[in-house]
């Protein structure tokens, strides 16, 4: 609990990096509460989060700690009960919904089975926020989809129907519709969750050159804390719909934090890189 | 070389625009042909007994197809002029016939193909989000109680579909509404204006409001002339260009409700808004014809199954196949048994339900949410 409120404080002010450099947040959510509207209990209840400005965090924690839920909360799929978000300054509820789509994209967990449209049509798709009720296509649209389809590394299954793609196919043409949405946050759930490690690689290399090209803020949900800490810039660890900790992974992968909030024994050993080695599930929960 | 860069450029500039395929153009003429064809059976035969030669001289008479006074007598209903006997049983008689079965057929198809998308249920059709059961009970009531407001029959049909319609919305409402909760709601709706409908007809002590009304509830276009022509032809075709203008919108709510939200879309605006336009298109062929059963569940399918599921082809796919099967399924009705005319929704209902039942053991995937 202590650490919680070292972070909370932290957080009120300023936030600085390992060197102690300011960084500016693209995204932040400030006393956020949220719940499902079919429950009255709080999923989430959250001070302070930030997610700096071109760099990737990645949301982790166990199975029902609430990542998915804030996730949705940020990217006004839940309307908080209480707290505000704001994107580069901004509330998050005065934008349009298409001005919003233009700035933040989001890639849901569960997506749809869809048979028979193809990959560029999905991918045509994540233009939708920027074409008015009767515009046709034009030169700008086409080259976004370029960029996208390139960016995923999906040109040879421009063509493909979607139902004929292996699940890791899928997701990278999935991750192509969003990257086509040109934002400059974007939200994943949980985009390698289900995909063999080839396909997660693929994913994850595909999300760290979008971050590296072109600047884009990206905040990701992932399953994996190994994973993570070698991927991310930073970490937002969660605990029962509680921030437990948040920094560059070197700071916050710790023995006790993956005790506290995994329920894992491990070790964890910071040379020559960070690495996570589970090893056996602690027995109290 | 400058000529040359612009077209090589941007290959995927010029793929794009190809979603008219050649199977989606080959599909319409084919339809169109058969509506055609349909079409002229229909007026060659009937009671007053003439030629197949008579009767299409007289479809294709120059003297009334170039004739002003006779298109202003067929649409504003004025006096009509002067021509063969066999050119005013063709024009007046035969031919509107075909025409209501047109427009009811498009409208059908495209009003099933909206609710399929808003709901996104295969299963669904214009009837499900209890439209059709309140209409129905709307006709009931005004033949069998108010019977001087019978001759807004079609303007209250429409308002009855958009009654149940809007209670059905209200239930399924709940914060948002989602595809299973309107679909629930929608059977509820059917069942209570479906014992309504069957009260009031204890109340009829006329044979032949008894007739009218089941003539309304299973759908037909006996007797249909160009007064529906007039009433229907304007709000059918409002329907049908904004629904394939709205098409897109319509793909992007098949991608799922998260990720239309994502992508800007203001899902229960869009949804609410497809959904009235879903319900103007069906009151158009419910006030015209009736009650057509199966025909907005199954001619999606048809069409689904020949051009794909791109809702851009999908939508222009209805609007040539319903016509096409609306109007042979009315040749059917009318001159299959000889002397009595059937109901077109009977023959619908015989034909889409088997129709339906193998599509679904056909596609494993059919019944699921």
């Amino acid at each position: 609990m202590a650490r919680t409120q070292r972070d909370t404080d932290r957080g009120r002010h300023r936030i600085t990096d390992g060197d102690g450099v300011a960084v500016e947040s693209a995204l932040v959510g400030d006393g956020l509460e949220l719940s499902y509207p079919t429950s009255e209990e709080t999923v989430v209840d959250c001070a302070r989060l930030d997610v700096p400005e071109g760099a990737v965090t990645a949301l982790v924690g166990p199975n029902g700690s609430g990542k998915s839920t804030l996730l949705k909360g940020l990217s006004n799929h839940l309307e908080p009960d209480a707290g505000t978000i704001t994107i580069h300054g901004n509330d998050l509820n005065s934008f349009d919904p298409k001005e919003l789509a233009r700035e933040l994209g989001v890639l849901s967990q569960e997506n749809d089975s869809l048979g028979s449209i193809t990959v560029e049509d999905l991918v045509y798709h994540g233009r939708y926020p920027h074409r008015g009720f009767f515009d046709g296509v034009d030169v700008e649209d086409h080259e976004a989809v370029d960029r996208a389809v390139e960016l995923a590394g999906i040109e040879a299954l421009r063509e493909t129907e979607l139902g004929q793609l292996s699940g890791g196919q899928k997701q990278l043409a999935w991750i192509a519709m969003v990257l086509a949405q040109e934002t400059d946050v974007l939200l994943l759930d949980e985009p390698t969750t289900f995909l063999d490690v080839h396909h997660q690689f693929r994913v994850l290399e595909t999300i760290r050159q979008l971050n590296e090209r072109k600047g884009v803020t990206v905040a990701v949900v992932l399953h994996d804390i190994s994973q993570a800490a070698r991927f991310a810039d930073y970490l937002v660890a969660m605990r029962d719909g509680e921030l437990y900790d948040w920094g560059p992974p070197e700071e916050v992968v710790t023995e006790e934090l993956l005790a506290d909030v995994f329920g894992v024994e491990a070790r964890v050993t910071r040379e020559p890189e960070l690495q996570v080695l589970p090893k056996r599930a602690l027995s109290d929960r | 070389m400058g000529e040359a860069k612009s077209v090589g450029g941007h290959p995927s500039a010029r793929e794009r625009e190809n979603w008219l395929t050649g199977t989606l153009v080959l599909f319409c003429l084919a339809s169109t042909v058969v509506t055609v064809v349909a079409g002229l059976i229909q007026v060659s035969f009937g009671e007053y007994s003439m030629t197949l030669r008579g009767a299409w001289e007289a479809v294709f008479n120059p003297a009334v197809i170039f004739n002003l006074e006779a298109w202003s007598s067929f649409l504003f209903g004025t006096e009509p002029p002067d021509v063969s006997t066999e050119s005013v049983v063709v024009w007046s008689l035969r031919l509107p016939r075909v025409f209501v079965g047109v427009i009811a057929g498009a409208t059908l198809a495209v009003s099933g193909a909206i609710f399929q998308a808003v709901t996104r249920n295969e299963l669904a059709s214009p009837f499900v989000l209890g439209v059709s059961s309140g209409a129905g009970f709307a006709v009931l009531a005004t033949l069998v109680v108010f019977s001087g407001l019978s001759p807004f029959l079609p303007l209250i049909a429409a308002l009855g579909g958009t009654l149940a319609f809007l209670v059905v919305y209200t239930i399924a409402w709940k914060g948002g509404t989602s595809p299973v909760r309107l679909v629930l709601a929608g059977v509820i709706v059917n069942m209570v204006f479906q014992s309504l409908q069957q009260g009031l007809f204890f109340f009829a002590d006329d044979l032949g409001v008894v007739q009218s009304a089941i003539a309304w509830l299973t759908g037909s276009l006996t007797g249909t002339g160009w007064a529906e022509v007039r009433i229907a032809i304007l709000p059918a075709i409002v329907a049908i260009a904004l629904a394939l203008a709205g098409s897109r919108q319509l793909n992007v709510l098949m991608l799922g409700e998260s990720t239309a939200r994502s992508l800007g879309m203001r899902v229960e605006r869009v949804r609410f808004l497809l959904s009235a336009l879903a319900i103007l298109a069906a009151s158009v062929a419910i006030a015209i014809a009736g009650v057509v059963s199966f025909f907005g569940l199954v001619v999606p399918h048809i069409v689904r199954n020949t051009v794909g599921s791109d809702y851009r082809r999908l939508m222009i796919g209805c609007a040539f196949a319903g016509p096409a099967l609306l109007v042979t399924a009315d040749v059917a009705a009318r001159l299959a048994l000889g002397g009595v005319q059937m109901p077109v929704g009977v023959v619908t209902g015989l034909i889409g339900g088997p129709y339906f039942l193998y599509l679904m053991r056909k596609q494993r995937s059919m019944g699921e949410l």
